[in-house]
């Protein structure tokens, strides 16, 4: 290159290097005074932690709300609230996403005859709602509510609504709808209910096909039970599913059956403690209508061995209180309803009913219908039957299975009025649209289950023009001149709430957010006669191969939480893929048909095909397919027709190589540890290498050392706290393109390793703040430091992006911005204050949530003294439903940080290269 | 002659870039030191003449990160009668009545990254004048420190308050 050449290109990129310089967000520089000081309590600078209740699935877990200048920043679970007492999934964490979604809709919009959407106003909207419903009314067409589920007062006013405007509410749409139990319930008992169970009461628990800790439910409940079972001594999980499942992953041994060979095991499992007649009785008619299943025949149907079998049976009737759970993928098959029939008796053989298995404190489902009710919706919007059709809340556009066509015959309503909250496929189907508020925004309640009632307080101002449900019918119902009772809901709440809470309960109530309310015990007798008559056809065929199992999904619940980006960017704990879909695959069929990861297959089942690519699953059944049940709502899924469920096992699938491969981000390097002892085998603990000899200065620590134990026999590998930690610090969402690079951004991520059983082992893996921290000499600008209270600091600006400290990294913990982080207006209104955004070019990694610890000594000295141990809590200990994340200051020997850190169990991740982490590792048994 | 044009050529590129980095950096001083407010408000006469404690208007300082400034009942509350003829006076009061909150011109603006706490500086006993001056002198409030970090570590070396760089980075 010649002088003259260089001189100018330097010229032209010392420009372009400027011009970035110049821009400034001048709003940013006002001081913007209050014209009335706030209220009492109220603090400028500082947050607001506010109750309310989680919306996005419907377990109706309990929130703190972290406020700060008016914008909600931060969703943490509530301690002792009585369905997730601390605790919250990775969708309640990524709620805040639904809120500041940028594709929230607005305002009301009405479709005009070209298709586009219009925007109206509320006024409008709703005249022109009652307009329709008048007209519907006098053509003698049926007016029609299909809603999502709803609990509390908000089913009283819907119902109320109905009755005074004649519209008729239609069973409420869930596809987790748990219609098989509630219905085998129903027959045996009387109860068509979903009872609540208490896997902390059991010393056994034999879970099938129920996921437990994905989305059956309650899942961050049963997780905090499970947290407190296994502190038991000698409390013993068995999961039995055709796939592979979390739940599956984290039992004590989990028992692979054929697919559909749920109600044989059950009939075995019932005849075999019958027989040994240690337990109660079963009536005569009821066994002479049990398919009389031997052990061998169980052994045949359901591939596992016959001493495995006889085994369960004796370890069931040894168990003092044994609890069984069947439900999720068991009921969503041909046979669904026997198999609930039949677990239904063995819970009544067992003892569990009533101790166990509590009926007085049901799940609220009863309001919840099936997909036999939107099978009848299908046909009567065929005979032109449906005048005005209010949905509200659900997305059965999306969830319901391709055969009842509901797209096309949803065309055939008067009016389609959808109440809802994005503006995306499933909305563009309606002619009205009306945004609905999100939960944080609203006033309102739950009752999750009988006896918990859970309160909703609007944590910001709403953001959009949107309305909740409760105020669009009472709306409706001042418009149609009916009585509507209150001028507001937030007023209609109050009074519901002030006629049945005393005083006491009403002050309860406000301050923390739910009561815990009595219950009246449920007299439960089972009706032999009834019961016996529905167990024809238990019998199980052989499923032939493939078969295809739909996996209800952690990340995305049913699919709704699907457009939440946080949750596409968070990786699936088992396969480790984040964005995509994929078919999971055995390895031993993959290896037979010599397929590796992402290489495409053709699925076929009846019409439906579709191209996927393979990920390995190890310890899946070599004759079982496995994909995500929201990653194709396209699937021709059957309906059974007994229960109404969806079936999610296929049978008979074809798979065709294709012979070319995708591309698929799959995060995880490898499935297996290499022998490097990252999670210790507990039969090898002698084999932990000794630590060695040091190799940099010893730092000397005053007053605190900073540490975390994380508890591996806790640890299920939901990854909440993965997502907790993107929301509370700021984490940037890269997308798929960087995914696919190599380039995630997660602080804090849960690698998923496998042994050679197949038997998975989560070690959550965050920046191990290393005393000898093997980043930190190798930075030529000093960003990465020891502080002293031992953590291992980034100072983002001096970083210049050398990236030598991820290079040295062993535990590849270190982010590097690629890109300025971009937040799509309005989701910069959910970035945390407490610390900046990191731009491009720059190092990041997890801080130890230093702005927590901040908080806690700005606390301690206004009180003048030192931090309490369990004071700072950081993000992803908060998250975390079972508990395995604890943290504090090693230096204080009555922490609980220094009691485990010194256990038996503890160990730290590769401490032979005398890195000294601050993070301790407790060992499983 | 071709060349004496390029060379001219290319002087006069940079030395465009140097002129507008100069024309910047002066605007951006000027403007972070000494704004125009939308009321002329006097220090010189509130925390001057009258002698008003600090905490009287900025009343956060001692209980929270942002020493806030006053709400504009809090203006009111004299204003309604004090000096009610005066122009300005009679701006705040339309804008009170308007129900339109004042949006003040930052004076002291330290960057995104920065944690810092009124709080903690005020109950350590550092008096307001040792970063904001004394503003009872000052007709339009003017920084009167860099905020740059030097200057914050000196003070913080000198009192021996931390220095760990979590102490303010976040």
């Amino acid at each position: 290159m010649e002088r003259r050449d260089f001189l100018q290109l330097l010229g032209l990129f010392s420009g372009a290097a400027m011009l970035p310089g110049c821009s400034e967000n001048r709003s940013a520089g006002k001081l913007v005074s209050y014209l009335v000081p706030p209220d009492e309590g109220v603090l400028p600078g500082a947050a607001l932690y506010l109750p309310s209740t989680c919306g996005e699935c419907p377990a109706g877990c309990g929130l703190t709300v972290r406020v700060s200048e008016g914008r909600a920043v931060k969703l943490e679970g509530r301690a002792g609230h009585p369905v997730n007492d601390g605790g919250l999934c990775m969708r309640g964490q990524a709620a805040l996403w639904r809120l500041y979604h940028p594709e929230r809709l607005r305002n009301p919009l009405r479709r005009d005859g070209a298709g586009q959407f219009q925007p109206l106003s509320w006024d409008e909207a709703l005249t022109l709602v009652v307009e329709e419903l008048e007209q519907a009314r006098q053509e003698g067409r049926a007016n029609l509510l299909l809603s999502g589920r709803t609990t509390g007062t908000l089913t009283e006013l819907q119902q109320h609504f109905c009755r005074q405007l004649g519209v008729e509410p239609l069973p409420q749409f869930e596809i987790f709808s748990h219609a098989a139990l509630r219905k085998a319930y129903g027959i045996l008992f009387g109860q068509a209910e979903l009872p609540h169970y208490r896997i902390d009461q059991a010393d056994l628990l034999l879970s099938i096909g129920a996921d437990l800790l994905e989305t059956f439910v309650s899942p961050v409940g049963y997780a905090r039970q499970f947290s407190r079972a296994i502190k038991q001594d000698g409390f013993q999980w068995l999961h039995a599913e055709p796939h592979y499942s979390l739940t599956g992953a984290n039992a004590t041994e989990r028992l692979v059956l054929n697919p559909g060979s749920e109600a044989a095991l059950l009939s075995f499992l019932l005849l075999r403690i019958e027989s040994s007649g240690q337990e109660g009785r079963l009536p005569r008619q009821l066994l002479r209508a049990l398919p009389a299943v031997s052990a061998g025949q169980a052994a045949r149907l359901t591939g596992l061995a016959e001493e495995r079998l006889e085994r369960l049976a004796k370890q069931l009737l040894l168990a003092e209180r044994p609890l069984l759970i069947a439900g999720g993928i068991a009921t969503g098959q041909p046979n669904g309803l026997q198999t609930a029939l039949l677990a239904g008796l063995l819970q009544q053989q067992l003892g569990m009913i009533g101790s166990r298995i509590e009926f007085a404190r049901a799940e609220n489902y009863a309001a919840v219908g099936s997909l036999h009710d939107l099978q009848r919706l299908a046909e009567r919007l065929e005979q032109d039957r449906v005048g005005v059709l209010l949905v509200c809340a659900a997305d059965p556009l999306a969830r319901a299975p391709a055969a009842l066509d509901l797209p096309g015959k949803f065309k055939r309503a008067g009016l389609r009025v959808g109440l809802c909250d994005l503006f995306d496929d499933s909305a563009r189907q309606f002619d009205l649209l009306l945004p609905l508020s999100h939960p944080l925004e609203s006033w309102g309640d739950a009752v999750p289950r009988k006896g918990v009632l859970s309160l909703l307080k609007p944590a910001l101002d709403p953001l959009h023009d949107s309305r909740s449900a409760g105020e669009v019918w009472l709306e409706l119902l001042r418009r149609s001149a009916k009585p509507a009772e209150s001028a507001s809901y937030q007023e209609y709440l109050f009074d519901v709430w002030h006629r049945r809470l005393d005083e006491r309960q009403l002050q309860q109530f406000a301050e923390q957010g739910y009561l815990s309310l009595p219950v009246a015990a449920v007299p439960l007798r089972l009706q032999a006669e009834r019961a016996a008559g529905q167990l024809a056809g238990a019998e199980t065929a052989v499923a032939a191969p493939w078969s295809l199992v739909l996996a209800p999904s952690i990340r995305s619940f049913d699919g709704r939480s699907g457009s939440l980006p946080l949750l596409s960017e968070l990786p699936d704990p088992l396969s480790t893929v984040s964005y995509g879909r994929w078919l999971a695959m055995a390895p031993a069929a993959a290896q037979a048909l010599q397929l590796e990861d992402r290489d495409l297959v053709r699925v076929a089942a009846g019409d439906w095909s579709a191209d996927l690519p393979v990920r390995l699953q190890p310890g899946l059944a070599a004759s079982v397919l496995m994909i995500q049940g929201d990653l194709l709502p396209e699937a021709s899924l059957p309906i059974d027709p007994r229960s109404g469920e969806l079936v999610r096992v296929l049978d008979g699938v074809r798979l065709e190589k294709l012979g070319s491969a995708a591309q698929l981000a799959i995060l995880a390097g490898s499935s297996s540890q290499h022998g490097r002892g990252l999670i210790p085998d507990p039969a090898h603990h002698a084999e932990i290498p000794p630590e060695q000899s040091r190799f940099y200065r010893a730092h000397p620590h005053k007053e605190y050392r900073w540490a975390m134990t994380v508890d591996l026999e806790l640890c299920i590998g939901c990854a909440a706290c993965a997502a907790a930690c993107y929301v509370e610090n700021n984490v940037p969402v890269v997308g798929r393109r960087d995914h696919l690079r190599g380039r995630e951004m997660s602080w804090l991520r849960i690698e998923p390793f496998y042994d050679q059983a197949g038997r998975a082992g989560f070690l959550p893996m965050l920046c191990q703040h290393c005393h000898n921290a093997p980043c930190e000499p190798v930075c030529p600008v000093y960003a990465a430091y020891h502080n002293p209270e031992g953590l291992n600091v980034q100072v983002y600006q001096r970083c210049v992006g050398t990236r030598y400290c991820s290079n040295n990294c062993p535990y590849k913990v270190r982010r590097f911005n690629w890109w300025q982080p971009q937040w799509q207006a309005p989701l910069e209104q959910m970035r945390n204050p407490d610390l900046a955004a990191r731009d491009r070019g720059v190092m990041e990694k997890c801080t130890f949530c230093v702005q927590r610890i901040r908080r806690a000594r700005d606390r301690a000295r206004d009180e003048e003294r030192p931090i309490r141990d369990g004071e700072v809590v950081t993000a992803c200990g908060q998250s975390c439903p079972t508990g395995a994340i604890r943290f504090g200051n090693l230096l204080d020997e009555q922490s609980a940080v220094y009691r485990l850190a010194r256990s038996e169990r503890a160990y730290r991740v590769f401490a032979e290269l005398g890195t000294e982490p601050s993070v301790y590792y407790l060992r499983k048994g | 002659m071709a060349r004496l044009l390029l060379n001219l050529g290319i002087i006069g590129y940079f030395g465009l870039f140097l002129l507008a980095a100069v024309a910047l950096g002066g605007y951006w001083t000027g403007d972070r030191q000494q704004p125009q407010q939308p009321i002329a408000f006097p220090h010189t006469v509130h925390a001057g003449t009258l002698q008003l404690a600090c905490e009287f208007c900025h009343r956060y300082a001692k209980q929270s990160r942002r020493a806030g400034v006053p709400s504009l009942t809090r203006c009111m509350s004299c204003h309604q009668t004090l000096a009610a003829e005066r122009e300005e006076i009679k701006k705040l009061t339309r804008i009170f009545e308007a129900g339109q909150p004042l949006h003040w011109n930052r004076v002291y603006r330290l960057p995104d990254f920065i944690y810092f706490s009124h709080k903690r500086h005020v109950r350590g006993g550092v008096p307001c004048a040792a970063c904001h001056g004394d503003v009872a002198r000052m007709k339009t409030v003017r920084q009167v420190r860099s905020l740059e970090m030097g200057w914050c570590l000196a003070c913080h070396r000198d009192l021996g308050a931390p220095t760990d760089c979590t102490t303010c980075h976040n």
